[in-house]
């Protein structure tokens, strides 16, 4: 009897366990996208070590801030990770969205990364990212669009005072 | 029964009919350009959003036709997403391309370089329409460094929205203007360009007189070998060294030249140098 219930104990944490794994991956990959990042074909300066572990740092923030602030229409994470025209241009969607009562979903499933250019002075570096993202429109608590899609970006990153910023994030057709 | 069977199929058979007539359909553009107006067909009736990757756009629209968005609602390029909601729910991804170039980020490194020093000037430029849109495709991008109407230009082609080169920086001192140019669109920076170190042929000093117990030393003018005069306020060191030990001034140059006031001494050698250049030996006092 005993022998019975201890195996009913572990079927039913077994199953619990079956469950939350999934849901904590799922919650994971919301909140920190992988990054993976090239730097071989960067011209004309190589990418510095410090520099590469900087960049895969700052644009994961950057990517988790985007999630975050369309999914909450909120300002402060772009503010941390964006400057220039890329926060321009997310500052008004933000905005937009929350005029017309709409909030974008995120599901981040990862970015392949190639630094393309680096200058000279070290100052800046453009990326060229196949990101894998799923994405949800809603009006509401209406889901007006869903899809999921391989996205080629181009961003260019500046060095700030105590990290790198996402300065241009444009997408483009392949 | 059959009868009213029958009726209730021809009614929710009418309903449908009715429901996929006002059901609005989608015709997205497939080659919209930011900056351009868009003409977006829809049928039925609802709203509208267009989600662009720095705005969104709302319509309400009945009866189908095309909606219609002016050139300067259309601020972003990328990925668009076409949704409607009302009597039925449809969605659409499509791409809107940047306009022509209309601004130039130009960076250029660094605002002060000594003269006739090779690839240590490099200008970088990124290249966007007039809403900030990053233009991939190759785009010509003239650079023209000049000092005194003297200068260097270059054409590069950009590539995925980016162009860059390296360049000498000119044997005559100055403020250079380094200027981007695409189509009308320019952007100039200005390099100064500054004599480099002192040349060592030219960096002499002699004995310029005495006061008291004090030799005066003075060089010749300081030029770089390129005949630009070595800027005012820059070091010059000079030396003595005779029985008694050593003794240092450091002086600036002004007005040209630099002058240092030394202990007199019977017999004492004296040498200067700038930077990590040296000028001639002097030999005072002894026999």
């Amino acid at each position: 009897m005993k022998l019975a219930r201890l195996l009913i104990l572990t079927l039913g944490a077994l199953l619990a366990i079956s469950g939350a794994v999934p849901l904590l991956k799922r919650i994971l990959a919301d909140t920190k996208p992988s990054v993976q990042l090239e730097v071989k074909n960067a011209q004309p300066r190589e990418v510095e070590d410090v520099t590469q572990n900087a960049i895969v740092r700052d644009y994961t923030l950057a990517w988790q801030a985007i999630g975050t602030s369309l999914a909450n229409n909120t300002l402060q994470p772009l503010n941390d990770n964006f400057a220039g025209f890329a926060l321009d241009k997310l500052t008004q969607r933000v905005k937009d969205q929350k005029q017309n009562g709409l909030t974008t979903r995120i599901v981040d499933h990862g970015h392949k990364v190639e630094a393309i250019f680096y200058s000279p002075d070290g100052a800046a570096i453009e990326l060229k990212d196949t990101a894998s993202i799923e994405t949800q429109v809603l009006d509401g608590g209406t889901v007006i669009h869903s899809d999921q899609a391989q996205i080629q970006y181009y961003a260019v990153m500046t060095g700030a005072e105590d990290r790198w910023k996402v300065r241009v994030l444009e997408s483009t057709a392949k | 029964m059959r009868k009213v069977i029958y009726i209730g199929l021809v009614i929710a058979l009418c309903w449908f009919a009715e429901d996929c007539a006002r059901a609005a359909e989608l015709h997205v553009p497939q080659n919209a350009v930011a900056g351009q107006p868009l003409s977006i067909g829809t049928s039925g009736s609802g709203t509208l959003y267009l989600i662009g990757p720095g705005q969104v756009i709302k319509r309400d629209f009945k009866s189908g036709g095309a909606v219609e968005i002016k050139g300067e609602e259309l601020r972003s390029a990328g990925r668009w997403i076409a949704a409607v909601s009302g009597s039925s729910k449809e969605s659409q991804v499509f791409w809107v391309k940047p306009g022509k170039p209309g601004r130039l980020n130009f960076l250029a490194r660094p605002s002060r370089v000594p003269v006739a020093r090779p690839n240590v000037i490099s200008g970088v430029t990124f290249i966007f329409d007039q809403y900030q849109n990053l233009i991939l495709d190759p785009t010509p991008v003239n650079f023209n460094l000049s000092v005194g109407g003297a200068g260097s230009s270059k054409s590069v082609t950009s590539r995925e929205g980016v162009a860059w080169i390296n360049s000498a920086s000119a044997p005559k001192a100055g403020a250079a203007q380094f200027v981007a140019s695409v189509d009308a669109t320019t952007v100039t920076r200005v390099v100064q360009q500054v004599a480099a170190d002192p040349c060592e042929r030219s960096f002499h000093m002699h004995v310029a007189g005495h006061a008291g117990n004090r030799l005066i030393v003075e060089t010749d003018p300081i030029r770089d070998c390129s005949g630009n005069p070595v800027p005012d306020g820059t070091i010059v060191t000079f030396i003595q060294t005779d029985k008694s030990g050593k003794s240092t001034v450091d002086s600036r140059i002004k007005k040209g030249t630099a002058r240092a006031e030394l202990p007199a001494s019977d017999n004492a050698t004296i040498t200067m140098a700038a930077g990590v250049v040296l000028g001639n030996e002097l030999h005072v006092g002894g026999k």
